[in-house]
């Protein structure tokens, strides 16, 4: 009879002895995470939920990278690059015109823009000519809005240049 | 966060869409022929008054002219 309730007590406690180590989370177990990325245009999806270990956005409250388990947030991104460090340590460079990156609390990381490039598309001349055309309209005597257009174009192409060399 | 284009009146969607011009243009030549038939808009509306179909306007004009008019009062 004893031994019978020894045996049910053994039994019952050895779960309870089994879920603490699991409750325990190491610094490298976090590392291992990785982030579920999707990154989306209106015309076309680059990434759609791939675990990648680490995203840096152009945030307009600054340059921010993102790992996983990330606090929740939504940025509002510049135009600039946005580098995703892939498993292995490889990274893809991305130029995006500007957007939203929504970062949500299950390790998901969803960045929406109007027009995404790799970097290897652009043509260093075709920024170079367009910045001077740019710099005409914003230094000359046209409508408010016509100045205000030019240096959002400046901003972008700034920013392209400034990742193109 | 103040915006300079938000002062002269222009909109975030506004904002986007010249900032996606600008990438489009500063493409390869493969790829910006491709991507410069997404940034163009021809719609055009007309306003009907007492079953009388009005002028038809281009929406991108009326909507420039639209801000401008709102960055004037401010």
């Amino acid at each position: 009879m004893s031994s019978v309730r020894f045996a049910r007590a053994a039994f019952r406690a050895r779960p309870a002895a089994l879920r603490v180590p699991l409750q325990r989370r190491g610094y490298a177990e976090a590392v291992n995470d990785k982030i579920k990325l999707s990154l989306a245009l209106p015309h076309q999806t680059i990434f759609k939920s791939t675990g990648v270990v680490q995203v840096n956005i152009p945030a307009e409250s600054g340059e921010m990278g993102v790992l996983a388990n990330h606090v929740p947030s939504i940025e509002q991104l510049k135009p600039g690059l946005v580098e995703i460090v892939e498993e292995g340590g490889a990274t893809q460079k991305f130029f995006l015109s500007g957007g939203f990156a929504v970062v949500q609390p299950d390790s998901q990381l969803s960045i929406n823009a109007v027009e995404g490039f790799p970097l290897e598309d652009f043509s260093a001349e075709a920024v170079r000519g367009q910045i001077a055309e740019a710099q005409k309209i914003a230094g000359g005597s046209g409508s408010e809005q016509d100045i205000a257009e030019a240096k959002i174009e400046l901003e972008v192409l700034e920013s392209l240049q400034a990742v193109l060399k | 966060m103040a915006f300079a284009w938000k002062a002269a009146g222009l909109t975030y969607n506004r904002y986007l869409a010249v900032a996606a011009r600008a990438v489009r243009r500063s493409l390869k030549e493969g790829p910006r022929v491709a991507a410069e038939r997404r940034g163009q808009m021809d719609l055009r509306f007309a306003k009907w008054e007492n079953g009388k179909q009005g002028e038809p306007q281009s929406l991108a004009q009326a909507n420039a002219s639209a801000i401008a008019a709102q960055a004037e009062s401010k």
